[in-house]
């Protein structure tokens, strides 16, 4: 076999089973693997009126056939599960060299189920499995736990996957890193693995991968590393990071202002990759196979945080907990809350998100220092966000409300529609650090439909508008238009957010980094289905290989379905498109701009093949793409879904 | 023979998002089958321009300029 190790490892923490499963050569063909192995097993194996808690839930840990390879940014995994904090279908997805480790020891998947009684961690060692005690690093910070199974297990060359206090606790935004600062953020995976009390799980791998025709793999990977080399967003993320977006955001105005209630800041420099390249940056690591090398290492030198030292922050790490709530004279606050989020294991998207939505109900008289435990919520009070950050990881006082995520903590405070329209939130996620209202329409629509919650700039991240006018040619090539790559236009948004969703879906199936094939388009979809087919011998043709991002897609899709959740729930927060975008600079592009969703939704539908009314995947659609099995569960569901009793629900969340 | 009129093509030039109504048309002309029109969809428009270029529905001098100038371009050589 080549690409694939060919097995699934499946570990049973109720029964102690670990069980290792033949992945068949349809299978593999159908989902590729990753997000696709992932999602079939969530819509499969975790019905939707389970609780994310339920110790029968599953969280999957799934790697692609080219990982451990040398294909560009190969180090991907996604990590799957039913969302704590929507109800509904999570993943994310993060860097780093554990996949690749995870492929040498020969899986391509790791399922766990069931709950342990006491605190564990799974040990990996090629084909011995093992679970071990965990419970003197239990309440540990990932860097402290890393070290303290690194020297049991005497080999600091593993590479592990680890929760930090917030997963311990259930807080419903708790992430899994690996390699101690490689995160998968969203959708609160770290609380499901919290909640199976697993705090690790450690991999050791001796073997490879084998290639199908090696000459012409290694022949592409060249080709294409080449062309890296002057790539105009690889040289932006590799001398800045992510952070590089930061005076881009503050003059498009899509920087995270207070909450969104602007789009721009004057300080914003205080927080870009250029400042913070001069001032704090320690060191450049990148992670397994990568070309573009957009991580970093912080060291704050001066002021009361002086010391501190952390990977990170991107730009959707740090703004959060920045500009987000208001900090931004002083961007060593910023790097701290980015440090402690890391170290708390908590998303710092969803973080900043619900800290900035209380401070947004305290500037308008929904909650008082009553409801806070006597905290002054005034914008940029960074005392007051350093001691929220704490109480959220450890669910103490207001802070065991916040933890709850946005939409929960505004009905647990009986806040009502009122305290929900500042929550930011689609389907109960919390938009990351971009105002659509500045960074584009196509975002913009992308987050309304989003199948991991909405507001997520990651299920299309159509950036085709984002760096599109850096790439001549790119969207006529897909798009027959160079308009589009214009953020603030609805032309050929549509079609451009399915093709970027289909084409996400497939990268995330093969657990390539998006930066290689999204921000930066060295690496086109012919390029990606050119070293899928070399590497796995399989002779897949371009349409097969978009077509499994939309059965992914689809089959996410239908998951939401079957919560009652499908076109009535594909809405931005009205803020995008009521309130027109403030001036906060002088030089800002898009002072007035709302987003017109509705223009562009019923197109989109029309592409999708959704059907009218509920918005549900059409039947045609699920059997063309080879889910009857779906097509049948969502026969009674469509009725249901228009009947009156549905349709005066509110969903805030599932 | 021309595929759509002058003015079809004018409201297509006028359009905000073209593409799905094109392969429509192109379907409903028998220019492209089913199977097609789902590859096209599923894989942009430069393949579709590729399978006019390939199958004669317009010249290559047609095609050129249809991934040069866009859309508009090859919506007024399927109107010649």
């Amino acid at each position: 076999m080549y690409g694939w190790a060919g097995q699934r490892l499946r570990v049973d923490l109720s029964k102690g089973d670990i069980i290792k499963e033949p992945l068949s050569y349809e299978y593999r063909k159908k989902w590729i693997g990753g997000r696709g192995f992932n999602s079939d097993i969530i819509y499969n194996e975790v019905p939707p009126e389970m609780s994310p808690f339920d110790p029968r839930t599953r969280v999957c840990f799934g790697m692609g056939p080219l990982s451990g390879t040398a294909a560009p940014s190969t180090g991907r995994v996604t990590v799957s599960c039913k969302s704590p904090l929507t109800g509904g279908f999570g993943d994310s997805n993060m860097g780093g060299h554990w996949g690749a480790e995870v492929k040498y020891a020969g899986y391509d998947q790791i399922v766990v189920q069931g709950k342990a009684k006491k605190p564990v961690y799974i040990w990996i060692d090629d084909d011995k499995v093992e679970v071990r005690d965990a419970s003197h690093i239990w309440g540990k910070f990932p860097r402290d736990a890393d070290t303290i199974i690194k020297e049991e297990l005497k080999d600091e060359d593993i590479h592990i996957v680890l929760i930090g206090p917030a997963g311990e606790n259930l807080v419903r935004f708790a992430c899994v890193f690996n390699d101690v600062y490689r995160a998968a953020g969203r959708t609160g995976t770290g609380a499901v693995i919290g909640s199976k009390n697993l705090k690790a799980i450690a991999v050791r791998g001796s073997g490879g991968v084998k290639i199908a025709n090696p000459k012409e793999f290694f022949e592409i990977c060249n080709r294409l590393r080449q062309k890296f080399k002057d790539d105009p967003m690889k040289i932006g993320l590799n001398t800045y990071g992510s952070l590089v977006l930061i005076n881009f955001a503050n003059r498009d105005g899509w920087f995270p202002w207070k909450n969104f209630q602007g789009g721009a800041t004057p300080l914003a420099n205080n927080m870009s990759g250029e400042t913070h390249s001069k001032t704090v940056l320690k060191h450049r690591e990148g992670c397994f196979a990568c070309p573009i090398c957009c991580g970093r290492f912080t060291e704050i030198k001066e002021g009361r945080w002086a010391g501190e030292y952390f990977g990170g922050p991107e730009y959707e790490h740090a703004v959060p907990t920045g500009p987000r709530v208001g900090i931004i004279e002083d961007a060593n606050d910023i790097w701290h809350n980015a440090r402690l989020t890391n170290d708390l294991g908590m998303d710092g998207i969803e973080t900043g998100a619900v800290i900035s939505t209380a401070m947004e109900w305290y500037q308008r008289g929904l909650i008082s220092a009553k409801d806070t435990g006597g905290l002054d919520l005034e914008w940029g009070n960074e005392e007051v966000v350093d001691q929220l950050i704490q109480d959220i990881a450890y669910r103490q006082g207001f802070g065991d409300i916040l933890a709850e995520g946005g939409d929960r903590a505004a009905d647990k405070l009986g806040l009502g529609d009122k305290g929900h329209y500042y929550t930011i939130t689609t389907r109960g996620m919390s938009l990351p650090g971009d105002d659509p209202r500045g960074l584009g329409f196509g975002y913009g629509l992308s987050f309304a439909v989003g199948t991991r919650g909405g507001c997520d700039h990651l299920r299309s991240l159509c950036c085709l508008e984002l760096s599109g006018a850096l790439y001549p040619g790119l969207n006529t090539k897909y798009l027959g238009d160079e308009r589009p790559a214009k953020p603030t236009t609805t032309v050929g948004k549509p079609y451009m957010v399915y093709y970027e969703e289909n084409q996400k879906a497939v990268t995330d199936c093969l657990n390539v980094c998006c930066f290689t094939t999204h921000w930066s388009y060295a690496v086109l979809t012919q390029d990606q289905l050119d070293y899928f087919n070399t590497c796995t011998g399989l002779d897949m043709t371009l349409d097969e290989f978009l077509e499994v991002g939309e059965r992914v897609y689809n089959l996410e899709r239908a998951y939401w379905a079957r919560l009652m959740s499908g076109a009535r729930e594909d809405v931005v927060p009205e803020r995008f498109t009521k309130e027109p975008m403030p001036q906060g600079v002088e030089y800002q592009t898009n002072v007035g701009a709302t987003l017109p969703i509705g223009e562009m939704l019923p197109k989109y539908f029309k592409y999708r093949d959704y059907e009218p009314g509920t918005g549900f995947p059409s039947e045609r659609k699920l059997k063309q793409l080879g889910l009857e099995y779906v097509a049948d569960d969502l026969k009674s569901l469509r009725k249901k879904y228009m009947s009156e009793a549905e349709k005066k629900k509110k969903k805030y969340y599932y | 023979m021309a595929v759509m009129t002058k003015q079809q093509a004018k409201k297509f030039a006028e359009m905000s998002d073209f593409f799905i109504d094109l392969l429509n048309l192109l379907k409903e002309k028998g220019i492209i089958n089913n199977k097609e029109h789902r590859l096209f969809l599923l894989t942009g428009y430069e393949k579709l321009v590729e399978h006019l270029e390939k199958n004669k529905v317009i010249s290559s001098k047609a095609a050129k300029d249809a991934m040069k100038n866009g859309f508009t371009s090859l919506v007024f050589s399927l109107a010649r």
